[in-house]
């Protein structure tokens, strides 16, 4: 271990290249760097006689030794999150839930917006990707060019009516004072939507139905004006006797 | 009140009144945009069943998207400096809720500042004790080592 070290810190007496070489560190004998910033450290060593050092390393009693970095007041030793005053935003979106879709984020924005945006080609990096060419002001549209917009009259077609669905809105406690007029919903056909409704009550009332005479029978056992209750179980009196 | 004192209570309130004038910005871009949007729902309201009285409707629907878009441009004005990361627009492009992208860069840099932490605390203790093993084998040199570089406080 002295030998390595003392092999380093570059000792007139050679220790031969069985000792240091065979261990990787070189012949033991520094070099002054030519070029090289003081940072750099020699990495090979040629015998020229004797320790060449730069004359500021001479006046050191240890060779390369050089003064320590200034101290940063803020490393990774401190908590950053509470240096920067982060605390309530990390409890807000770490401590809690944070829903998945983009739609509890938005809830009241029309449309189908969990959907990617790659499918119907309103992505967001498309958008940066290839900007749309266009003028820089935007002008109203004059008499002429709103001839442009008269429609045909009647309902849209199947493929174009899907945009116009929202995702289904959790009920609120509180009643927004503002009404917005309704969407058109999807065509249901009225005959399928009866049946549905009815066959939903027909399967709920023989359950529970049967709920309720399962619920009479236990209640009439464990009553005391029951007929077969006095006969059959044995009175708590009679035992202590 | 002392001149520190006077320099943090402007500090604060400076902090105070730009984060106020910041959120008014937003307030003003976010309300413009909502209104965009609600005159786009009810033009395709219009559209989706179209009838010839829907007409004047629909040119007034029409000139209210435009005037809509002239007032988004005049909010980008006064917002030209707020920078969004594009990782969001990843986010929102996959349908996912953007504050997820917060959490996570939270939770990342914490994770991060842990892992760091955790080095300088093991190379703090490394460092103390081959200072404490070279003294017992070298107490010359690391005497002199000290003299120069002071003595270690204790980790």
């Amino acid at each position: 271990m002295t030998e390595i070290f003392s092999s380093l810190y570059g000792q007139p007496d050679s220790q031969g290249p069985s000792g240091p070489s065979a261990l990787g560190f070189g012949s033991g004998k520094p070099q002054v760097p030519q070029n090289m910033g003081p940072m750099c450290f020699p990495h090979q060593m040629v015998d020229e006689g004797g320790p060449i050092r730069k004359p500021s390393a001479m006046n050191e009693p240890f060779y390369l030794l050089r003064e320590l970095p200034m101290e940063n007041e803020l490393t990774g030793h401190t908590n950053l999150i509470t240096h920067y005053n982060l605390e309530h935003a990390y409890n807000k979106f770490c401590g809690k839930k944070v829903k998945e879709k983009l739609s509890n984020f938005l809830p009241e924005l029309p449309g189908m917006i969990d959907s990617p945006g790659i499918q119907d080609n309103s992505s967001l990096r498309s958008l940066i990707e290839k900007t749309p060419v266009c003028n820089n002001s935007f002008s109203p549209l004059t008499g002429v060019m709103l001839t442009g917009f008269r429609l045909h009259t009647g309902p849209l077609p199947e493929q174009y009516r899907l945009m116009h669905i929202q995702p289904p809105k959790k009920k609120n406690k509180h009643k927004h004072k503002h009404h917005r007029p309704q969407d058109p919903l999807p065509p249901e056909t009225p005959s399928d939507s009866d049946h549905k409704k009815k066959k939903k009550k027909k399967d709920d009332d023989p359950d529970r139905k049967k709920k309720k005479k399962d619920k009479k029978k236990k209640k009439n056992r464990h009553s005391p004006d029951h007929p077969g209750m006095t006969g059959a179980q044995p009175s708590s009196s009679s035992s202590l006797r | 009140m002392t001149l520190q004192q006077f320099e943090t209570l402007y500090s604060t309130t400076k902090d105070s009144v730009t984060k106020h004038v910041m959120a008014e910005k937003f307030d003003n871009l976010e309300e413009h945009l909502e209104k965009f949007v609600e005159n786009i729902r009810q033009l395709g309201i219009i559209v989706s069943d179209f009838q010839p009285s829907s007409q004047t409707g629909l040119n007034q629907k029409l000139n209210f998207m435009i005037t809509g878009l002239q007032d988004i441009e005049k909010c980008r004005q006064q917002l030209h400096d707020i920078n969004v990361p594009l990782e969001v627009f990843e986010y929102i492009d996959q349908g996912r809720n953007p504050q997820l992208y917060t959490k996570e860069c939270l939770e990342r840099a914490l994770a991060k500042n842990e892992q760091v932490k955790g080095k300088i605390d093991t190379l703090t203790k490394f460092k103390s004790l081959l200072i404490s093993e070279l003294g017992k084998v070298f107490p010359e040199e690391m005497a002199k080592y000290k003299a120069i570089h002071g003595d270690d406080p204790p980790s």
